[in-house]
């Protein structure tokens, strides 16, 4: 096989090079670009993309959407906010609750749309506004500010240009990673992804599978929303409201089938790295930040012909 | 008996599929499960795999009643099977496929050094060729075929059913599995096989059932009672006599429609045909034989490699069903109405309609409902059509008068050639002469229309001549005497003249 066509073959080469072309441009173009301080901030900010695309990458694998995404963060950054200030309750239980409550609500959208046989995104729009609800109707809008300072700290500080923050993505990648590679359970989202006929026959419970990969999809979006809180240093209600976008650019940008049956962790990582990198190159260059939604828009759409066209040209189609 | 079939009976809206259908089979034997399409083979295949469920009657197995809820029960019971659908997950590697019920795992991580390894064992058995880490898109389809009979053998079960394993192997790859097939039946596996092979089934089947329009024509006869004829003769059975339409007066001066040593990257191999103004040609052929792929060849679904297709005495090339259509006047009646003919959730006004959008079209483009409905009228009534109302919705019709929607939107359109393939499966005997009048009707007005049917009686009831395909070649042509004992032996040999002259794929 020539060595090009192997190297398209790899749904994320391409999003590799522009890394690299992009980070060596603004490396030449700004002169703040390769400060350590400037790293920091970058790095940080990736750390909550990261969870949300991958909360999303686990429904489109399933061969669903989970429009309420960014809906779980904001009812978890509320909870895990609310149940520590106003309850008390210390941060080591805290986060495992926050996390048990955003797979809850996953298990939620699952069962409904496993048992209904409803579209999952009809489904989970609905539940969507319902957690909206929820989260609007417990705060009336008002922020929790009194965060543990560990939480803060941990948010906040770094060892030269890495926040200590990007600890949790490495390790949910690392997993996650592992997951679709090598475990039963991550094989068997992605065959019922693939073709869910054949995963019957198989003797795989499609049913399960979709609940399951619902639950992942909440406790991913809970990891999200923790991180949101300790690098804002306050439980925000507005967690979440901009994150459905981003939670489908970057499993999109990163290679996945959105007919289901194939996701990248790599691809998607990588998707979220372009994102960020175009995010602070935007602000050093002194652009509007609204014009970074129009950039991620036509972005999502080069990366869904830019697959299209790989899969014809290799013939995988 | 490991596995009996009691009395089973099945229904789908509109279709008895299986009625009072039984079985037995016994450990160490290959049993062959024929009959013709629609008989309710894959019916029944899948219901001793947990598929569908019956309506009524019994599965026993080694004499205990069970119930199949989902296939996971029947895998666990220890059945397996090749189904005619592709079950492949195509981003995963060939052996992951193939050990895809119980991955093995080390530490709880799935061990791929050891699925290929396993996936390897099965496949050098069929193939050497199948690398077990290629992913499975990459496949050629027969390539695929072979993954999906190495995954059922791996299951080691020890009831194995396969509907029409060899439909898109090779010989050799054929030979490979006869010998396995035998190897399992020694070691007491009991096999299903389903195949419409007739020389495959003589060369490895024990015993054979044959269903005939869901019900059974045989039941485990030993093949050494069996010749050629007379399971040819169970399968096709003297049906219920179909009436002969009346006389036509196709114009055979006129030719509409001809190809001329065509050939297509389908696998078609010198075609020559001549459809005449008025006429009803038979295009008759087993499934496999290249019928329906004709069809769609002409339609511009496959590219023509060589030779000539003609409209009117003018060569052409059709690009797409749009062009048939607009420029040629020429449509075509799938044999999957429901996939491919009609909207069901869509009313009998604009399924009969939507190829007349254009011309209905009025003021900015707008179509007027009542518009709609009296260009429509005139086909439902003509066609009787039986609908409470122009808007119900086609999905709630029975299958004929869903038929009968398929053909008057050609109608509506105009068409002044029809290609229907398979017009009657799944629907019942009147429906199914309401039908055929009504093809003889439209053809007597004129309109050219080739037949494509696997249906003998029907075959010879309405054609007026009968092109006998197989293997992507037109193997005989049989002028219609409208006479069924006649007429069928003459297409049944023109099938058997080929068969004979091809080396036996038998092992």
């Amino acid at each position: 096989m020539p060595f090009l066509r192997r190297l398209l073959i790899v749904e994320w080469s391409g999003l590799a090079v522009a890394i690299v072309l992009g980070s060596v441009l603004l490396a030449v173009l700004t002169p703040n670009f390769m400060t350590e301080y400037n790293i920091y901030v970058m790095l940080r900010s990736f750390c909550v993309g990261l969870l949300v695309g991958f909360a999303q990458m686990v429904t489109l694998g399933v061969g669903q959407m989970n429009i309420s995404v960014g809906a779980i963060g904001g009812l978890v950054a509320i909870s895990f906010g609310g149940m520590m200030e106003a309850l008390g309750v210390p941060l080591v239980l805290a986060v495992p609750l926050a996390i048990a409550i955003g797979a809850l609500c996953g298990l939620i959208n699952g069962v409904l749309t496993a048992r209904t046989g409803i579209n999952g995104f009809i489904i989970t729009l609905a539940t969507a506004s319902a957690f909206t609800g929820i989260n609007l109707g417990i705060t009336e809008a008002i922020p929790f500010y009194n965060m543990p300072a560990a939480l803060v700290a941990f948010g906040d500080e770094r060892f030269f240009a890495f926040p200590y923050l990007l600890i949790a993505p490495i390790i949910v990648t690392a997993l996650l990673m592992l997951f679709f590679a090598r475990t039963v359970p991550g094989r068997q989202l992605l065959a019922v992804g693939g073709n869910p006929h054949a995963a019957d026959l198989s003797g795989i419970s499609r049913e399960r599978t979709i609940v399951l990969a619902h639950v992942l999809s909440g406790g991913l979006a809970a990891i999200a929303a923790v991180l949101a809180v300790a690098q804002l240093g306050s439980a925000q209600p507005s967690i979440g409201a901009d994150w459905l976008l981003l939670s489908f650019a970057a499993p999109i940008i990163g290679g996945a089938a959105l007919t289901g049956g194939y996701v990248s962790v790599v691809g998607t990582t990588l998707a979220v790295i372009l994102i960020a990198l175009i995010e602070n190159g935007m602000v050093l260059a002194n652009v509007d930040p609204y014009w970074v939604q129009f950039l991620l828009g036509a972005l999502i759409l080069a990366a869904v012909w830019l697959n299209r066209w790989r899969a014809v040209k290799t013939g995988t189609d | 008996m490991v596995l009996t079939i009691e009395s089973v009976s099945k229904a789908f809206p509109g279709v008895q599929a299986l009625d009072g259908v039984s079985l037995d089979l016994k450990p160490g034997e290959i049993h062959a499960l024929m009959g013709e399409n629609g008989a309710g083979k894959s019916t029944l295949i899948k219901i001793i795999t947990g598929l569908h469920q019956p309506d009524s009657g019994r599965v026993l197995l080694n004499g205990e009643p069970v119930h199949f809820a989902s296939p996971r029960d029947a895998i666990g019971a220890g059945i397996s099977a090749v189904h005619q659908e592709r079950n492949l997950i195509p981003r995963f590697s060939v052996g992951e496929n193939i050990l895809l019920e119980r991955p093995p795992t080390r530490g709880g991580m799935i061990d791929y050094d050891t699925i290929n390894r396993d996936a390897r064992k099965w496949l050098d058995m069929l193939d050497r060729g199948i690398d077990t880490r290629a992913e499975v898109r990459t496949l050629s389809v027969a390539q695929m075929q072979i993954v999906e009979i190495a995954k059922a053998l791996s299951l080691e079960a020890k009831i194995l059913l396969m509907d029409e394993p060899t439909a898109s192997i090779t010989e050799h790859e054929t030979a490979a599995l006869f010998t396995l097939l035998k190897r399992l039946r020694e070691n007491g596996v009991a096999i299903i096989f389903v195949s419409h092979k007739l020389e495959e089934v003589f060369a490895i089947a024990d015993r054979v059932t044959v269903l005939r329009d869901g019900k059974n024509a045989a039941v485990g006869e030993p093949m050494t009672t069996m010749t050629r004829d007379k399971l040819v003769s169970l399968m096709i059975g003297r049906k219920e006599r179909i009436a002969v339409l009346g006389e036509r007066n196709a114009d055979m001066a006129d030719v509409v429609l001809e190809a001329r040593d065509l050939s297509t990257s389908d696998g078609h191999r010198n075609i020559d045909l001549a459809l005449h103004r008025g006429e009803i040609l038979g295009l008759y052929g087993l499934v496999g034989a290249g019928r329906s792929e004709l069809a769609r060849a002409i339609l511009g679904g496959a590219e023509i490699t060589s030779g000539e297709l003609r409209l009117h005495d003018k060569p052409v090339r059709i690009r797409d069903m749009h062009e048939a259509l607009s420029k040629y006047r020429l449509g075509y009646i799938s044999e999957d109405r429901k996939a491919e003919g009609l909207i069901l959730m869509h009313s009998v006004r604009e399924n009969i309609a939507i190829t007349i959008w254009r011309k209905l079209a009025g003021f900015l483009g707008l179509i007027s409902g009542a518009r709609e409905s009296r260009a429509v009228e005139p086909f439902v009534e003509k066609l009787e059509i039986r609908t409470p109302s122009l808007a119900q919705t086609v999905g709630n019709l029975s299958g004929g008068n869903q038929q009968k929607v398929s053909i008057a939107k050609w109608l509506a359109a105009n068409a002044e050639i029809l290609i229907v393939d398979e017009p009657t499966v799944g629907i019942d005997i009147k429906t199914k002469t309401d039908i055929h009048e009504l093809l003889g009707e439209i053809a007597r007005d004129g309109v050219s229309i080739i037949l494509i049917s696997s249906d003998m009686p029907e075959m010879v009831a309405v054609a007026d001549r009968i092109l006998v395909m197989h293997g992507f070649r037109i193997v005989g042509e049989v002028a219609n005497d409208h006479q069924y004992e006649t007429a069928s032996k003459a297409i049944m040999a023109c099938i058997h003249a080929v068969e004979d002259d091809e080396p036996t794929s038998a092992g």
